[in-house]
């Protein structure tokens, strides 16, 4: 994926030692200094573009979190963007533990553990399986590796509905249908070519004089992957989480067919509740309902968003 | 080197990537194709009717008309994605106050569901009720944003949506591939006294191409995979005016249980996909060997 | 050598012994039902406890698994059966779908219970239809829902000056007309492609008549679909689109049905499950609201149920677990407490007529006339054809096709 004309500055990108983040500072320092107090027009239409886009990217959200606080008249009254009149915390008590979803009426809560054990190995399984992946692709191409990688590549365009029967089949045949062993591996089938896409690309930025002085001093496959790769891999983990547990968390048809009954995700309890087919819409109890089951994704990235670009610049995105 | 270290761990340790590959996705396509070639209903039956569902699937208006909105919307949605996503990531390099801030708002609705936000959006679009009644209530009589129940402009409508939610990782790519570039680059087109848009366009885009390279990868299979947003906002409606492949697929699957034609119309799908991949995936191939 | 083959069959016979014991030793456990369905909004939920609740009464364990949306609760009891791990039992529509899997031979039957209630006389002939296949039946019915049923809210009629109920169909066109003048929107519907479904119905059985539906869906004969009074019919239906407002896309069908208890609206064309709607906003019938079966005395009653079906297997338990819940859902207080809640009609007559409404007795008594009851299409179509045909009345509703070709696309449609 690397062009004649990117070669030299990538080149010369890879002579530099530390990762990105660390040289960025001082230069943009500097620059900042020199900057600061002019506001130009220039300066106000950066601003002004920033913010209208703001306006435009929180605007559901904002939408969600004012209709969750009022109470189902002043919904019925219209006025989708007004604050609420009457605030009420009536309708996330609802939804966490009232609100039907079937013969039991226990709110959501009852899925979020189970999309939490669904979440955790979902996450860590594929991460390292990718990272071996991307690190035997990247400095030791065993035969038939590149081939593989091209058909896992094809397949990353693959809609989930046409795999639903092979896979169920499969898993039928393995006896292990509708368990949380099902869904994790089914979740590491689709998420495989993104993984090793992700770690293949971070390693293949890494200066193979690393991978060289490893191995001259004795070290084998798995013992270079262990002390000297995986510790290097921080900022790529870090992206390749974020990217697997918001998928895994907003999963919903893998799981409704996979996890068995006793697994059911969050994201089944949700749409038992908004998409219920008879009853009037309690559309505050809907909104904080998929407020509660966004959480964890949310919070995530809130918390890990730096480490979430500098992840990727660290070399997500080399050829 | 030794052969002999050669030989074992990395073949074992891309076991894994192999039965997956194999069993998983290989298995699948043929098993897909095989099926597309039989009468299939609720359940797969090996009755062979040779291309008689192939037949039925280029007659059918539905699928035709399904195929047309993807290919309209994976232009729309990828041109608007790359430009602005570029735009989102050139103005927070500007050394803005409030970057973490402002990055956090574009990168959020990437984490969350469209079965969440999808009803929002069908919300917010809704004439009436949604934006352009609030516009309206301001002020604004006649004022008319109907665009959601219109057959002509309701893909436009998917679209929004959409890039609302990809555009931030694909402004976070942008960003860390602008971070990357050297800032004498900069202080070199300063000296020469090049405005800075066309250092940008002329420069850096260029120097961009491997960023840009993955992020189209990445939006070509979020196009080719459009289901939720279909689903949540209009469920394909008015009419069928919103179809997409996968609804179509998933559909005959189980709702209309033709478990054959719906194999079909995945081959299909699918075909122009590998038409496309296999012919970079040759240059690649040769470029490395060179 | 020995030693060892003496010391594996002292295992064994130990193992044999244990198993043996606790066999003779524990007593039947209470029969374990897990049951799939898509009853999940507030009324359908307080319905299914009903049976819930009975069925523990008669000693057994209902596990409860529901799931929105009848496509999706269809789809993933379809993915349980071929992955290894079938429900006890699993709602279903009465239509063709099920007919795929009693070909694979994929169901348990429940002969003896319907030959002890007798259900050859007791249920509609449509629903025999479906559930009984050569000779067994396959499907243990909870419910009778009328798909095309006429609401009327009874302040908007009187606004309109609206004198009677409409009785024809002129008459209903004339009562949309003066709804619209009065200013009110005269027909509520919701823009999805099945409720445009129930509108065609509406006027293919009263206008088409019992012998036009029966030969263009059941038969699907394409002289028919070409005739000039399926023509008439689809013009029908066409007009009126114009009494639809312009919000109507995409809107759910108890959105509708709010605007007729809210007095917006004149009509709506709906199954019986919109009673609840009305009950649930503290509306009466014939007080707050009328319902009308039909537009004339003999209009065919076009019927549909909500069945469960068992998946096969020869587990003793289960099998006892899904003839326990054949019988809970056939007795006639389970029926009664059931359909009460859900709005639709039991499916035995003897039941206490005097516990149901004003609606549901109308259609009790209708059902008794073994003439009148026609299937809905999806009794007659596979789903693929009935998709297929719902997509051309979609097409025909929202955009200008001309009626022509509106006939040709669905003969080819219910060629396949």
């Amino acid at each position: 994926m690397t062009p004649p004309i990117a070669q030299p500055v990538i080149e010369s990108m890879m002579e530099q030692p530390p990762p990105l983040p660390l040289r960025l500072p001082p230069p943009a320092r500097a620059r900042q200094r020199s900057r600061r107090r002019r506001l130009t027009p220039a300066r106000i239409g950066i601003y002004a573009f920033l913010l209208m886009a703001a306006a435009f990217f929180l605007l559901p959200l904002y939408v969600m979190i004012v209709t969750s606080f009022k109470p189902m008249d002043e919904i019925r009254q219209g006025g989708i963007l007004a604050l609420p009149h009457a605030f009420t915390l009536a309708p996330w008590r609802q939804a966490w533990s009232g609100v039907c979803t079937g013969a039991a009426c226990e709110g959501i809560r009852g899925g979020f553990w189970n999309s939490v054990w669904i979440t955790l190995p979902s996450t860590i399984l594929p991460i390292l399986i990718g990272a071996v992946n991307g690190y035997a692709l990247s400095f030791w191409r065993p035969r038939g590796a590149r081939l593989l990688f091209g058909i896992l590549l094809a397949g990353a365009f693959v809609p989930v509905q046409v795999m639903i029967y092979p896979l169920v089949r499969v898993m039928a045949l393995a006896g292990i249908f509708g368990s949380l062993p099902a869904i994790v591996l089914v979740h590491l089938v689709f998420a495989m070519p993104v993984m090793t896409l992700l770690f293949r690309n971070y390693y293949a930025g890494l200066p193979d004089e690393l991978f060289q002085a490893a191995r001259i001093d004795g070290g084998g496959f798995w013992r270079i992957f262990l002390q000297v790769m995986l510790p290097m891999s921080l900022p790529i983990i870090v992206v390749a989480a974020i990217m697997q547990v918001t998928g895994v968390w907003n999963d919903y048809i893998l799981g409704l067919v996979f996890a068995g009954r006793d697994n059911l995700p969050m994201t089944v309890e949700l749409n038992n509740v908004i998409n219920t087919t008879t009853g009037t819409r309690q559309y505050n109890v809907n909104m904080a309902a998929t407020i509660l089951t966004a959480l964890l994704p949310l919070a995530l990235y809130f918390l890990s968003g730096r480490w979430f670009v500098r992840g990727i610049a660290a070399g997500a995105v080399k050829g | 080197m030794s052969l002999r270290r050669f030989q074992c761990a990395p073949h074992l340790a891309i076991l894994p990537m192999a039965l997956v590959a194999i069993v998983a996705y290989l298995g699948a396509a043929l098993w897909t194709l095989r099926i597309s070639l039989t009468g299939s209903r609720t359940f797969p039956s090996g009755r062979f009717i040779g291309l008689a569902q192939y037949q039925r699937l280029f007659d059918n208006e539905r699928w035709m008309l399904s195929l047309h909105n993807l290919a309209l919307y994976g232009v729309l949605f990828i041109g608007a994605c790359l430009l602005i996503g570029f735009l989102l990531a050139v103005f927070i390099d500007q050394r803005v106050r409030g970057e973490g801030l402002f990055r956090t708002i574009f990168l959020y609705p990437y984490a969350m569901s469209f079965v969440a936000t999808g009803l929002v959006w069908q919300w917010l679009l809704t004439p009436g009720d949604g934006i352009d009644g609030a516009v309206r209530a301001l002020g604004f009589p006649g004022v008319r944003f109907d665009w959601i129940v219109q057959q002509d402009m309701v893909m436009y409508t998917i679209v929004i949506a959409t890039v609302w939610q990809a555009s931030g990782l694909v402004m976070a790519l942008m960003l860390a591939g602008l971070r990357g570039v050297d800032p004498d680059i900069w202080k070199a087109a300063r000296l020469d006294g090049i405005p800075a848009w066309r250092v940008y366009t002329r420069i850096v885009l260029p120097m961009l191409w491997p960023t840009v390279a993955t992020v189209l990868l990445l939006l070509s299979t979020a196009v080719v995979k459009l289901y939720d947003a279909v689903v949540a906002m209009t469920q394909g409606g008015p009419g069928t005016a919103s179809e997409v492949p996968t609804k179509f697929i998933m559909d005959h699957l189980f709702l209309r249980s033709n478990v054959g034609l719906a194999s079909a119309g995945a081959v299909v799908l699918l075909v122009p996909v590998l038409a496309l991949l296999a012919p970079y995936a040759y240059a690649r191939s040769r470029k490395e060997a060179a | 050598m020995l030693g060892a083959g003496k010391q594996s069959l002292r295992v064994w016979l130990c193992a044999l012994c244990a198993v043996v014991s606790t066999g003779a030793a524990a007593a039947p456990p209470s029969p374990r039902a897990e049951v799939i369905h898509w009853w999940t909004s507030g009324g359908e939920s307080a319905a299914v406890k009903q049976v819930a609740q009975a069925y523990r009464g008669a000693g057994g364990d209902w596990v409860d698994t529901a799931i929105a949306g009848g496509d999706q609760s269809r789809a993933v009891t379809i993915n349980r059966i071929i992955g290894g791990k079938p429900p006890t039992a699993a709602q279903f529509n009465t239509s063709k779908q099920f007919l795929d899997i009693i070909d694979e031979d994929l169901l348990n039957d429940v002969d003896d219970i319907a030959r002890r209630d007798g259900w050859d006389s007791m249920l509609p002939e449509p629903i025999i239809d479906v559930i009984k296949v050569r000779g067994h039946w396959y499907a243990a019915p909870m419910n009778i829902h009328m798909q095309t049923w006429l609401w009327y809210s009874k302040p908007a009629f009187a606004r309109a000056g609206i004198a009677r109920e409409p009785r024809s169909v002129d008459e209903l066109f004339a009562a949309l007309d003066k709804l619209r003048a009065a200013g009110l929107v005269p027909l509520a519907h919701g823009g999805q492609a099945w409720q445009e479904t129930i509108l065609f119905s509406l006027m293919l059985s009263n206008l088409g008549g019992r012998e036009l539906y029966l030969r263009v869906i059941r038969d699907r004969d394409q002289a028919a679909i070409r005739s000039g009074d399926f023509r008439k019919v689809l013009l029908a239906y066409k007009r009126l689109h114009d009494y639809v407002d312009a919000a109507a896309p995409g809107r759910n069908w108890n959105d509708a049905t709010a605007m007729v208890i809210a007095g917006r609206a004149g009509i709506q064309v709906m199954g019986d499950w919109a009673k609840g709607e009305f009950t649930a906003a503290g509306q009466r019938p014939e007080r707050d609201y009328g319902c009308l079966p039909g537009l004339s005395p003999a209009s065919p009653y076009l019927v549909q149920g909500d069945v469960f079906v068992f998946p096969k297997t020869g587990d003793a338990a289960t099998v006892r677990a899904q003839k326990l819940v054949a019988r809970v859902v056939a007795d006639p207080a389970v029926q009664l407490s059931f359909n009460k809640l859900k709005g639709s009609i039991p499916v035995r007559p003897d039941v206490d007529l005097g516990q149901l409404d004003a609606c549901a007795r109308k259609g009790m008594a209708i059902v008794r006339d073994r003439a009148r009851p026609l299937g809905v299409m999806e009794i007659y179509l596979t789903p693929d054809q009935n998709g297929a045909l719902q997509d051309v009345l979609t097409a025909y509703w929202n955009t200008d096709m001309p009626v022509a070709k509106v006939q040709n696309s669905i003969a080819s449609a219910l060629r396949y």
